[in-house]
């Protein structure tokens, strides 16, 4: 190799061992791999990660080595296929920790420890390792072993109950989001470990719990709980924005192609809406300029306002309102995501070809640094470097496993 | 590089991070930094509302509030609201409040002092601000070489739409998420609201600051950290963002249903209070089955297939059987039986939740300006090393002496005289 990939990172020289098989595993690793780091995944031998498998609509078929969610999230790691189950594949594992830096694992608490790989060997063999636990509820208390997915998970950490309308159900977030926060945190917490077993040269066994994770979350659900431990009270559903209390309104609105979604948050940005959409209307403005918060006119306001803005595309709406310096935007779908100028300009997206999944344009660095992202190779084809990685480990090569390794695939 | 001797406590100990962030994203990502054991020092001047909370707000304002006013203890902002705001303090844990209004020469004196003794700069303000402040990163960098300086601009720092107004939810809104979320086959609406850049920004920053801080091991040198929060928050897309190009179609709106999952919010027996049941396979159908005994629609859900033939069926007759039975009852019978099943959870209901108190994830703390609350928790724990969560706020100008005498070396005239003139004060004003 030579060229742009030689090019130095943050974590080149790190060796990070994935065990996990699901997206917050998967993405806290990523960020070690994206940003340098010699990420490699043990692969189950025919099925490999379930990431292989998600697909976004209930039609579809999966395509193990160029599904959507895989190649996001795989980006520039190894693979390597064996079965944790069988001697060859633990003791592949085990020769790999003494080598690495870190683990990070997401399986039901109690099964590493069943697989002859609890926290005790690995530290035995390699004292400075960071291992790194993600679960649902913890590796300990009475929840421990309950079962969940990602809506039990919103609904058990995250601010679910304080969303939807106040007559309907609470409402989750989209897509795999609440995945991506505890990957994103325990990818955190691994660095963490990082650093203080450099510092110190001491190992460590992180617990990431999922619920957790969402409790003490930004958005919105640390400061609801606090609320509630201050005042007694829950935080509402069908109120926009709880945490604000005077007369502003926020939410979506349907554009002539689209939606946009505005928040008013305090009297300025009122006012500036009321001359916006009122220019022209002196009446409008006379009556609606400087008022703190409306009474039963307000549902004239609103036909107004709605009346404004279904006549006009998402985009002219957004950029008027920009004008006007008022928060105001364009809900944007992944086909104008895709062409956007803005993040086109900025070199927010890199292309990649894949052996399967063909010329792509992956997301790039979600942040820049110093010796940051490169995208130095797609996800890898499941088992791709198992020969790679049992030659690099020189001892494992016992002729009995020769065949296998050949194959891809550890037994 | 064992600095300070193996049994170091904290893996940030020795770190110092001026903080000049403010509302949501960036205080969490200073918190986390302070969880691990930096010593964050919140630099707030007394002529704005840092604290997102205003020193004019009353127990009579709050009246009017709305639920707001519960962010206050018992609902009362007085007599300093500006240390009693649940806004603020979700994130304080740890944290030290040090009085400076950069727009005086006395403040920003005493700020470029501290920057230069420090390792890290964190701050999410507007494009342009820390310019205007003649404390752009460029300068500080000069100043200080070992500084790592993390600005967390929503739509970056360069760009055409670099400057544009705008909350969270309207970031969220460009980027693809918010087209994605309401209820199933309705438009889109975040209903309540959708706060994920919020979320999404914390980890990933603090995260940037410890890759930053491995980096300077090697170099010695610091830098700038660009976040875009939109770029980072964009990450959790990622795998539709491929699926548009390889398939031409963009997400639609699935409300609390799941692609491979059978899986709803169904109303329960007692007053709002919701339960979350998914069926991830045959075996989860067969489970539930057998706890749900006799019904009609348990013969349409046997395969994956029926199970999305029949999803609107299958989910009317689940909602069937919740709405008889109190939450509770519901979730220990479908987790006894391996059912992923929860209760959409109150702050109340976590706030007395056996499995949180068993692993005593609240943590009690005492504040003179506040009282004696519980405070949410770590968002995980280590075995091998400490989280910090000594003092549960800083009041406003806490930390004043310490900062100015004690670490900028201010002597004691000095320090009277910016105290005497109002440049440093323990009240806000504003």
């Amino acid at each position: 190799m030579s060229g742009p990939d030689d090019r130095r990172q943050v974590f080149t020289g790190l060796r990070v061992l994935d065990l996990s098989r699901w997206v917050a595993g998967e993405y806290a690793t990523k960020l070690f791999a994206d940003f340098g780091g010699d990420v490699i995944k043990i692969e189950k031998p025919g099925d490999g990660s379930h990431t292989r498998r998600w697909v976004p609509t209930p039609d579809d078929r999966p395509e193990p080595e160029a599904n959507p969610l895989f190649l996001h999230l795989n980006t520039n790691k190894r693979s390597v296929a064996a079965d944790l189950r069988s001697a060859a594949g633990r003791d592949l594992v085990l020769r790999l920790i003494a080598r690495s830096d870190a683990v990070v694992e997401s399986f039901r608490p109690g099964h590493l420890e069943k697989l002859g790989l609890g926290p005790d060997i690995l530290h035995r063999l390699n004292p400075k390792l960071v291992i790194t636990r993600i679960s649902a509820f913890g590796q300990s208390g009475p929840y421990r072993d309950r079962e969940a997915t990602g809506i039990v998970l919103q609904a058990a950490g995250g601010p679910m109950n304080a969303t939807g309308d106040a007559h309907r159900a609470p409402q989750r977030k989209p897509g795999l989001l609440e995945q991506y926060t505890i990957g994103r945190t325990a990818g955190e917490a691994a660095l963490a470990g990082l650093y203080h077993a450099r510092r110190t040269g001491k190992g460590a066994t992180i617990d990431v719990s999922g619920q957790e994770v969402l409790l003490s979350s930004a958005d919105r659900r640390a400061s609801y709980l606090l609320s509630t431990a201050y005042s007694g009270i829950d935080a509402p559903r069908g109120v926009r924005s709880a945490h604000r209390g005077s007369a502003t309104f926020t939410g979506p609105f349907r554009a002539a192609d689209g939606f946009v979604m505005i928040y008013i948050t305090n009297q300025e940005f009122w006012n500036r809406l009321v001359r916006l959409i009122g220019a022209g209307d002196e009446a409008f403005q006379q009556r609606f300029l400087d008022r703190p918060r409306l009474g039963d006119d307000w549902d004239d306001f609103m036909a107004y306002l709605h009346a404004w803005f279904a006549a006009r595309p998402k985009i002219e709406i957004m950029e008027v309102a920009e004008a006007a310096r008022i928060p105001c935007t364009a809900f944007l779908q992944m086909d104008e995501l895709f062409v956007h100028p803005h993040f086109r300009q900025r070199g927010a997206f890199v292309t990649a070809s894949h052996p399967v999944a063909g010329d792509l344009d992956y997301l790039g660095a979600p942040w820049r640094m110093r010796d940051g992202f490169q995208l130095r190779h797609t996800a890898p084809a499941l088992g791709a470097h198992t020969a790679e990685v049992a030659a690099e480990l020189g001892a494992i090569g016992a002729t009995s496993l020769h065949q296998d390794v050949s194959r891809g695939t550890l037994p | 590089m064992n600095e300070n001797g193996a049994d170091m406590r904290y893996p940030l100990e020795g770190i110092r991070v001026v903080d000049l962030t403010v509302v949501w994203s960036g205080p969490g990502a200073t918190a986390l930094l302070g969880d691990l054991g930096a010593e964050v020092i919140r630099i707030e001047g007394n002529n704005r509302l840092s604290r997102q909370a205003s020193a004019k707000t009353t127990r009579a304002m709050v009246e009017h509030a709305g639920w707001h006013r519960n962010t206050y203890p018992d609902g009362d902002p007085e007599p300093r609201p500006y240390d009693r705001s649940a806004i603020f303090n979700w994130h304080a844990r740890n944290k030290l409040a040090a009085c400076m209004n950069l727009e005086t020469p006395e403040g920003h004196e005493a700020a470029l002092k501290l920057i230069a003794i420090s390792d890290v700069l964190v701050e999410n303000n507007t494009n342009r601000v820390l310019e205007k402040l003649g404390i752009g990163h460029e300068s500080l960098l000069e100043l200080n070489p070992r500084l790592i300086v993390a600005r967390m601009p929503p739509m970056g720092m360069a760009g055409p739409m670099s400057n544009y107004l705008g909350y969270g939810p309207n970031f969220n809104s460009l980027v693809g998420i918010a087209a994605m979320d309401g209820y199933e086959g309705e438009d889109p609406d975040s209903a309540g609201e959708n706060y994920h850049m919020d979320e999404a920004a914390p980890a990933g920053l603090a995260f940037a600051v410890l890759a930053a801080l491995w980096d300077r091991d090697r170099t010695g040198r610091g830098g700038l950290i660009e976040f875009a929060q939109a770029e980072n928050v964009m990450q959790d897309i990622g795998e539709y963002f491929l699926d548009y190009q390889m398939r031409d179609r963009n997400p639609a709106v699935l409300g609390n249903t799941d692609p491979s999952l059978l899986q709803d919010a169904y109303r329960t027996a007692e007053d709002d209070r919701w339960v979350v049941i998914s069926i991830r396979d045959d075996r989860d159908w067969t489970a539930i089955g057998e706890v749900v005994g006799d019904a009609d629609w348990l013969s349409l859900g046997g395969t994956r297939a029926q199970r999305q033939a029949n999803s609107r069926k299958l989910r009317d007759g689940i909602a069937a059987w919740c709405a008889d039975r109190p939450v509770d009852d519901i979730v220990a019978r479908l987790q006894a039986a391996r059912v992923p099943a929860t209760e959409v959870m109150s702050e109340t209901r976590l706030l007395n939740d056996p499995h949180l108190a068993a692993r005593d994830w609240f943590k009690e703390r005492s504040h003179p300006a506040v009282g004696t609350y519980k405070y949410p928790g770590h968002p995980w724990r280590a075995d091998g090393f400490d989280l910090a969560f000594e003092r549960a706020l800083p009041a406003f100008g806490e930390d004043n002496e310490y900062v100015y005498k004690g670490l900028l070396g201010y002597s004691d005239e000095r320090y009277q005289d910016l105290v005497e003139r109002g440049l440093v004060t323990q009240e806000q004003l504003a």
